[in-house]
C-alpha cells in the first residue's frame, strides 16, 4: 500500500489553477446572468397576468425541486435538439447553471421585496412617488440591499454546485483534479487538495456574508 | 374664493369590512387653523388623516379643498384629485425615511423625480430646511445614524420640500423616547407660528393645548365636540368629551 504523500498535488498546481479559473469563470458568469434572470422572474411572479405568473412559478419550482445534476444532463442532451445545432459544452453549462441560479435568486428577491415595510409605500404615495419612480428609486434599491447577504450565500452555493459540470466533461477544478487522481492513482491526495481549494474560496466568502449582513441590517434598522 | 374653506369634509363614511369607522363625519378647516384631533384609541384618527392624504378608499361622502372637489365617492369607486392630493403632506409615526438614501437625498428624491425640480435647486432648498431645523451637519448621514427625534425632524423637512398647503401629523412623537419629544414639538410650533395649516393627532394634551387653534373630539364615527382648546380641553360642553378628557388627564397625573 502506498503512503500518503501530501506533495503530489503540488506537482500539478498549474493544471489545478486552470481548472479553478474555469470554475470561477463559470460561477461568475452564471451568477450575473442568474441574478438578472432571478430578478425578472421575481417580478413575473408578482405579475397580474396569470399565465406569466404560472410560467414563472413552474420554472422556479421545477429547478428548485430537482437535482442539479439531472438539470445539467437534461440541458446537455436537450439543448442541441431544441436549437438544432451543437452549442458547445461551455454554452450548455452556462445555460444550465444560469437557469438553476435564476430559480434560487428569484426566491431571494421575492423574500426581500416582501420585507419592504408597507409604510414605505404609504410614504411614497404621500410624496407623490408612484409608478416607475417608486419601483426604480425606492423599491429596487431596497430590495437589492436586503438581498445582498442571501445573494452572496447563493454565490457560494453556486460555486460548489458548479463542480457538477465535471460530470459532463467540462474541464473545471473538479474534472481536472479527478483526472489527475485517476492518472496518478493518488485519489486521496488529489481529492483532499481539491476540497481544500474549494474551501479556500468558499470559506472567506461565507465569512464576508456574515459581515455584510450585519452592516446592511444596521443600515436598514430605521 | 376667499371664503372657501381650506378643507371641508362632508358626511364621510368609511368601513373596514363590517367595522364602521365613520358614520357621517363632518368637519371643516380654515387656512389659519391648526386642528388637533383627539379621540379614543381605535376611533379612526389615523384613518381620518390617511383619507385626507388620499391613501384610503371611502364608502361615502365628499371632501373639498378650496371649494374644489378633492375626494368623492363616484359609484363604486373613490375618486381622488391628484393635483389637490399633491398639496397635502403627511408625517407618520415611524418616520419612514428611505434607509438606502442619505438625509439630503431623502429630501430631494420626491421633488427631483416627481416634480421636475433640478437637483441643484432641490439641494439648496433641502439644505435651507435642514439648517432651519438644526440638521445641516447630518445632510450626508444615513437615517440609521440619527436619533428618533432627528429622524422625525427630517421626515417633517421632507414633507415641507413639496410646499404643502396642509400638513398632517399622525402621532409623530409617540414612538420617541420622552427626552426627544420636545425637539420635534418645537419644530411643529415653529411651523405653526409661520402659519402652516396642520391637522394633528396626538395624545399629548399639553402640546395639544399649546399648538391647537381648534380641538376636535371624534368618537363613535362622528365629531362629538369641536371648538377652541380652552373649551374642548378645559371646559367641554358635551358629557362624552368631558369623560374622555378627564380620563386622559387622569392617566397623565
Ligand atoms: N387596513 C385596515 N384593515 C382593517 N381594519 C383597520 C385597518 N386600519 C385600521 N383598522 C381598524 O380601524 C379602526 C380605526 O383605526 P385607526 O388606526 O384609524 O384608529 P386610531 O384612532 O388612529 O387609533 P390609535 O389611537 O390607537 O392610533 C381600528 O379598529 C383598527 O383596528
Ligand atoms: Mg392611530
Amino acid at each position: 500500500m502506498m503512503h500518503f504523500d501530501p506533495m503530489v498535488p503540488f506537482k500539478y498546481w498549474d493544471a489545478l489553477l486552470i481548472g479553478l479559473w474555469m470554475s470561477l469563470r463559470l460561477t461568475l458568469i452564471c451568477l450575473a446572468l442568474g441574478i438578472a434572470l432571478g430578478f425578472l422572474t421575481s417580478q413575473a411572479r408578482r405579475s397580474r397576468f396569470m399565465p406569466l405568473r404560472a410560467l414563472a412559478t413552474f420554472y422556479v419550482e421545477l429547478f428548485r425541486g430537482t437535482p442539479v445534476l439531472i438539470q445539467l444532463f437534461w440541458i446537455f442532451y436537450c439543448l442541441p435538439l431544441l436549437l438544432g445545432f451543437e452549442p458547445g459544452n461551455f454554452a450548455s453549462a452556462v445555460v444550465a447553471l444560469t437557469l438553476y441560479a435564476g430559480a434560487i435568486t428569484s426566491e431571494t428577491f421575492r423574500a426581500s421585496l416582501k420585507s419592504i415595510p408597507r409604510e414605505q409605500y404609504d410614504t411614497c404615495r404621500a410624496l407623490g412617488i408612484t409608478g416607475m419612480s417608486l419601483a426604480l428609486w425606492v423599491v429596487l434599491p431596497q430590495a437589492l440591499l436586503r438581498a445582498i447577504p442571501t445573494l452572496l450565500s447563493n454565490a457560494v452555493a453556486l460555486f460548489k454546485e458548479s463542480a457538477l459540470i465535471s460530470a459532463v466533461g467540462m474541464a473545471d477544478l473538479m474534472f481536472i483534479g479527478s483526472s489527475i487522481s485517476n492518472r496518478t492513482g493518488r485519489p486521496v491526495e488529489m481529492l483532499t487538495a481539491i476540497a481544500v481549494i474549494y474551501f479556500a474560496v468558499a470559506f472567506p466568502l461565507t465569512r464576508i456574508v456574515g459581515r455584510v449582513e450585519a452592516r446592511i441590517l444596521r443600515r436598514l434598522a430605521v | 374664493m376667499a371664503q372657501d374653506k381650506l378643507l371641508k369634509i362632508h358626511n364621510l363614511h368609511k368601513s373596514y369590512g363590517d367595522l364602521e369607522i365613520f358614520k357621517g363625519l363632518t368637519l371643516s378647516m380654515d387656512r389659519g387653523d391648526r386642528l388637533v384631533i383627539i379621540g379614543p384609541s381605535g376611533g379612526g384618527k389615523s384613518t381620518l388623516l390617511r383619507i385626507v392624504m388620499g391613501l384610503e378608499d371611502i364608502v361615502g361622502g365628499d371632501i373639498y379643498m378650496d371649494g374644489k372637489p378633492y375626494i368623492l365617492r363616484d359609484g363604486a369607486k373613490t375618486k381622488i384629485d391628484r393635483k389637490l392630493q399633491a398639496r397635502v403632506g403627511m408625517v407618520f409615526q415611524h418616520y419612514t425615511l428611505f434607509p438606502h438614501l442619505d438625509i439630503l437625498r431623502n429630501l430631494t428624491l420626491a421633488p427631483v423625480k416627481t416634480r421636475g425640480m433640478s437637483r441643484a435647486e432641490a439641494e439648496e432648498k433641502a439644505m435651507g430646511l435642514l439648517t432651519r431645523f438644526g440638521l445641516d451637519a447630518k445632510a450626508r448621514a444615513y437615517p440609521s445614524q440619527l436619533s428618533g427625534g432627528q429622524k422625525q425632524r427630517v421626515a417633517i423637512a421632507r414633507a415641507l420640500m413639496l410646499d404643502p398647503d396642509l400638513l398632517l401629523f399622525d402621532e409623530v412623537t409617540s414612538a420617541l423616547d420622552p427626552e426627544l419629544v420636545a425637539e420635534v414639538e418645537a419644530v411643529m410650533m415653529e411651523l405653526a407660528e409661520a402659519g402652516m395649516p396642520m391637522m394633528i393627532v396626538t395624545h399629548d394634551m399639553h402640546f395639544a393645548r399649546n399648538i391647537a387653534s381648534r380641538v376636535v373630539f371624534a368618537a363613535g364615527g362622528v365629531v362629538v365636540e369641536d371648538g377652541p382648546p380652552e373649551q374642548v380641553l378645559d371646559a367641554p360642553q358635551v358629557a362624552r368629551t368631558r369623560e374622555f378628557v378627564e380620563r386622559v388627564f387622569a392617566k397623565k397625573r
